[in-house]
């Protein structure tokens, strides 16, 4: 019946490094522009081969 | 890309932006069998996409463009940035505020510019903000290196002075997400051994099991009570201090005693309320930090609206040579020269040039203005298309633009939070119910002279009393009227604002973009039949333009246009250009007269009664003889009409406030029979129309739009803004429609009324609860697992009678 305890533990400490994980992420700044990541993942690594790519719409 | 050095011929012209560049930094690329040269990547990038599309006919229109003098040519002193460096060893860091970042691949652009320069070691630009966070070593890379490197693709970088404001209000949402977070994660822990705990209560469960559950539970409920509910006890214990009994003691009194009553449990066994402490604290946190969302944005705009205003202004020298100064350093009357496309950094009067200057977000008057020597311009607005050197009136801290920020700001804060209803109610029911556990202590203490039972019935009473449903009664009903509103594109912004709406008794409207379409249109049209198709040649003629007139004559004909050489656009005037052989001419009177084209006394009459109507007028002429005479005006919005009868059907006195001047306004006043019109008023002036009603005990709400409004919208009890208004005036608005739809409008009058009677309902339903409970509790009547499912019950009937808001 002790196995009960150990799960518990286990439960706690699971709950607690999440808890850890969200404060670094606040504290780093994960948070802070909403806006830029999702245009961010379609931007490629490499600069832009000859041809061009539409990515998005420029005002001249 | 050094501009510095040069010499005449080792000048070429970019492709695509016309800017002069060196050769041998330019970058020769060969299109479809041509050599052409560009200036930068981004230009040839966008060049290859204009190219790429077959839309080079873009090119080919534009060629009565002068090339402006690039912002890059400007003296970037590096001394204006160094007060903002930020140096840990050889790494130095700056935050630099960069302009020109228009979309995503702007900024895309300049991080990959940026990291290939020696010596950079991050750079990551903020797309909301525009802010770009660089660090380099120091012995490797000079910051004025970085600067132009930044600024020779075209974005210019401002040092980043930090707003106090907004950085306060950021830090305090990622405070309160923190807290918040913390909360969920402990009260997400403690609901399973509560569970256990209330399964164990039914079933039973072994006395080990149940102790140890209990600490765990009273472990986990620690935290979310003291560093969670932080900012609830200090602000209860403050509140104490000073006498005044606010929500947040209902809330600290509530928790508090459900969690020491828990406490007391542990030793004596009985059942605990540690989840509920710790629901309660969560749930609270939750509406702050929503709210602090709101209010960050709010300063953010603030900030936005300040960066208007640029930082750095081209002085003028007493030897003639132009330098970039901080403009705080501009004294009152010295010269600064503002170039074509830049923003005008002080308010003064020209001395020098002439050029059409966008004042809108003064003015909301979309039409540029001619500035010539010895008319007044403001900062913020910007020079279009011509080279000014104004002398400065007064400095930076005394701008137009700087008042308006201020009275935003001083409206903001003074409008802070209006006590609440519960809040109100609180000032009674928290002594009333301190008292009664005191006298419930006191009573059981002398009657059965046993201290525990005494201490036991006492704290039922404070958790019975425990404020849930009273402390969720308003912002529920809040927060589902608001998210519901939010979904037609209503934005309501706190939680004052429904009961503020229901008690409106003026309205008043702005002119430009809220009744009108803020865009001018043909209403009147004289062809003196000169030519078959005279609509046809004036939209050719147009279509080069510019103007925000020539563009609306351009729209007028669908049809294929001509092409017109010769293209001629002089400011403020109107243009020329030759068709099919022929001079044609269209803009003003004036204009006409300065070109010698005859006007006979029919055409006269026409031009004049139109004036009078307080139309643009337009005067085409074809050679030396008009052919036509053309009126236009910002008309009314198809959906006004609907929108004042709507109004005026719930009894509201309506007015109408206007920049324009009393020509216009009138001709739109009497078009939707509103007779209280006020003309010609700046932005502030707007706002003291508002006071004055207000002082005259009116409750007033106010629709608007541009920048101009924002004062007033501040000042009136609810501003509204509508469609795509600027974003200042969608901050400082109490609500934000965000569909280009008056109609919403009345919707938001009849939702905040429904929303208002909702809260009044809840409140009547928590009291009751609480009046009927409590004298059980006194009495020693209650078990305690009885007064737990009353309390939820209590609780779920404000959820489920605030979810009703979601059918509007």
């Amino acid at each position: 019946m002790s196995s009960i305890f150990y799960l518990i533990g286990i439960g706690l400490f699971v709950g607690v490094a999440a808890w850890f994980l969200f404060i670094w992420a606040v504290k780093s700044g994960q948070f802070d522009d909403p806006e830029a990541p999702k245009y961010r993942m379609l931007d490629d690594d490499d600069e832009p081969a000859k041809a061009v790519k539409p990515i998005e719409k420029k005002s001249p | 890309m050094s501009g510095n050095e040069k010499s005449g011929t080792d000048m070429v012209h970019c492709e695509h932006c016309l800017q002069e560049t060196n050769r041998a930094s330019a970058i020769i690329v060969k299109i479809s069998g041509e050599g052409k040269t560009f200036c930068c990547k981004g230009c040839l990038g966008v060049y290859e996409l204009i190219h790429n599309n077959s839309l080079d006919a873009f090119y080919n229109q534009r060629f009565d463009w002068q090339p402006g003098p690039p912002a890059t040519e400007v003296k970037l002193q590096a001394s204006a940035f160094s007060d903002t460096v930020t140096i840990t060893g050889n790494e130095h860091r700056i935050e630099l505020l960069l302009s020109g970042i228009r979309c995503a691949s702007c900024v895309w652009l300049i991080e990959k510019f940026v990291m290939k320069i020696d010596g950079v070691v991050s750079i990551r630009v903020n797309y909301a903000t525009h802010k770009a966070a660089i660090t380099w070593s120091g012995d490797k890379v000079s910051l004025d290196t970085i600067l132009h490197g930044i600024s020779s693709i075209g974005y210019l970088p401002h040092p980043c002075h930090g707003n106090g404001t907004a950085d306060l209000f950021a830090q305090e949402k990622q405070d309160l997400l923190l807290r918040f977070g913390t909360a969920g994660f402990f009260s997400m822990q403690l609901m399973i051994f509560t569970a256990a705990l209330y399964a164990g209560f039914f079933e039973g469960m072994e006395e080990r099991y149940r102790l140890v559950f209990q600490l765990i539970s009273w472990a986990l409920a620690t935290p979310v009570l003291f560093y969670s509910g932080y900012p609830f006890l200090s602000s209860a214990l403050r509140s104490l201090r000073r006498m005044t009994l606010n929500m947040d003691v209902l809330v600290t009194l509530g928790s508090l005693s459900a969690y020491c009553y828990s406490i007391a449990m542990i030793i004596y066994g009985g059942e605990m309320f540690f989840d509920t402490a710790s629901m309660i604290i969560t749930f609270i946190l939750l509406g702050r930090f929503l709210e602090a969302g709101s209010r960050l944005k709010a300063g953010n705009s603030i900030a936005e609206m300040a960066e208007l205003q640029p930082h750095e202004a081209l002085l003028i020298s007493e030897s003639g040579a132009t330098v970039m100064v901080p403009v705080a350093a501009v004294q009152h009357g010295e010269m600064i020269e503002i170039i074509p496309g830049d923003r005008i950094p002080l308010d003064g009067r020209v001395v020098e040039g002439e050029a059409e200057v966008n004042e809108a977000m003064l003015t909301g008057e979309s039409n540029p203005v001619l500035k010539t020597v010895g008319n007044e311009v403001f900062a913020g607005s910007f020079s279009m298309n011509g080279r000014l050197r104004i002398r400065v009136i007064g400095n930076a801290g005394n701008t137009l633009l700087a008042q308006i920020i201020r009275t935003v700001e001083d409206a903001q804060a003074r409008k802070a939070p209006i006590q609440g209803i519960a809040d109100k109610t609180a000032g009674y029911f928290v002594p009333a119910t301190i008292v009664l556990a005191f006298a419930t202590f006191f009573y059981w203490k002398i009657t059965s002279s046993n201290t525990v039972t005494a201490l036991m019935n006492a704290v039922s009473v404070l958790v019975i009393a425990c404020p849930c449903a009273l402390g969720l009664a308003t912002p529920l009903a809040i927060l589902v009227g608001t998210t519901t509103a939010g979904k037609r594109g209503i934005l309501v912004k706190g939680g004052d604002i429904f009961e503020t709406v229901s008690k409106i008794t003026t309205a008043v409207l702005d002119k430009t973009g809220t009744i009108t379409t803020g865009k001018p249109s043909m209403t009147n049209l004289h062809d003196y039949g000169l030519s078959p198709s005279f609509m046809q040649h004036v939209a050719s003629l147009e279509a080069a333009s510019e103007h925000p007139t020539g563009r609306a004559l351009v729209a007028a004909w669908q049809g294929e246009r001509l092409t017109v050489t010769q293209f001629r656009a002089i400011p403020g005037k109107g243009v020329s250009g030759v068709i099919e052989g022929t001079l044609w001419r269209a803009g003003s009177r004036a204009f006409m007269e300065n070109e010698n084209v005859q006007i006979d006394i029919k055409q006269n009459a026409h031009t004049a009664s139109l004036e009078a109507e307080g139309k643009t007028v337009v005067l085409v002429a074809c050679g030396n003889r008009l052919a036509g005479v053309i009126g236009m005006i910002d008309d009314l919005r198809q959906d006004a009409l609907p929108l004042i009868a709507g109004l005026r059907k719930k009894g509201l006195a309506l007015m109408m406030l206007t920049g324009d001047n009393q020509g216009v306004a009138n001709y739109i006043a009497a078009r939707c029979g509103i007779s209280d019109v006020q003309a010609g008023l700046g932005p502030l002036e707007k706002a003291a129309v508002i006071s004055a009603l207000k002082a005259k005990g009116e409750c007033v709400m106010m629709v608007g739009d541009g920048i101009n409004d924002a004062p007033a919208l501040t000042e009136a009890d609810i501003g509204v803004t509508l469609g795509h208004a600027s974003g200042i005036a969608l901050e400082s608005a109490s609500v934000a429609i965000l569909k280009d739809d008056l109609s919403l409008i009345n919707t938001l009058i009849k939702s905040s009324s429904r929303c208002f009677s909702i809260i009044r309902q809840n409140l009547v339903w928590a009291f009751s609860y609480n009046l009927i409970a409590l004298p059980l509790a006194v009495s020693g009547v209650l078990h305690p697992i009885i007064s737990a499912l009353l309390m939820v019950v209590s609780s779920l009937v404000v959820v489920g009678n605030s979810l009703r808001l979601k059918k509007i």
